[in-house]
């Protein structure tokens, strides 16, 4: 009969790896280790770009720029010691209207400077906390008081008028 | 050392120095030193064609 097979037994071997050609298959000599290590230097270099163009935006002048004052909320829906989330200056840029007193308010990108938790407002405490790694954060001025957190808030000027708090623009960080 | 592993010990100092800059650069950027954040991005930057240059030389060194 007929038959595709070689009718031979396949020898008894006990390397199932038999297929792989291993001389020289996986080899990384020192030459091709060296141009691995150039092309990281590339992808360093050229990852560095974006970096150093936002920072040149931030240079000119374009990051200190005014944003159209944005409407938060109304002063009688905001009680003494209340929070509100909100969005400044962008849409994706979430931020915290805290109500300390009658007149003062303070607001904040809330998003954590240690790796980015949006931060929350705790009444009872009296201090704004992330959940991620509890940080907390000085209600009054930003400024991380515990926890991972390095960096202050930065902070967004409110003004009220009209019976209606307003957001003006983000403070720049100083240290 | 031996001559040929010169090239090699020269590149991993560049990447070390990649490594450093890079992570300079960005904690610079969010403590808002942006004139820092330039010089490391520069730093980085000039690091690679030093890197090319060193290859070159190197790629064909014997023992």
């Amino acid at each position: 009969m007929p038959s595709d097979k070689n009718n031979k037994i396949p020898f008894n071997e006990d390397n199932y790896t038999h297929n792989i050609e291993r001389n020289n298959e996986r080899k990384l000599d020192r030459r091709g280790f060296m141009k691995t290590l150039v092309g990281a230097a590339g992808v360093f270099a050229i990852s560095s770009l974006p970096w150093g163009a936002v920072a040149a935006k931030e240079l000119l002048g374009l990051g200190d720029k005014e944003y159209p004052h944005k409407k938060i909320t109304d002063v009688s829906k905001l009680a003494i010691g209340d929070a509100l989330e909100f969005k400044f200056p962008g849409d994706h840029d979430d931020a915290l209207l805290i109500r300390l007193s009658e007149k003062k308010y303070v607001a904040y990108q809330n998003a954590c400077t240690h790796l980015r938790c949006p931060v929350f407002w705790v009444k009872e405490e009296g201090e704004m906390v992330c959940p991620c790694h509890h940080g907390k954060f000085d209600v009054e001025t930003g400024v991380p008081t515990a926890g991972p957190p390095r960096r202050p808030l930065p902070e967004i000027q409110v003004k009220v008028e009209n019976g209606a708090v307003y957001a003006v623009r983000v403070k720049r960080y100083e240290a | 050392m031996r001559l040929k592993f010169i090239g090699v010990a020269l590149l991993c100092a560049f990447f070390m120095m990649n490594i450093v800059f890079t992570q300079f650069m960005v904690h610079q950027y969010y403590y808002e030193n942006y004139v820092n954040v330039l010089i490391f991005g520069g730093l980085n930057i000039v690091v690679f064609p030093l890197a090319l240059f060193t290859y070159k030389k190197t790629k064909n060194e014997k023992a």
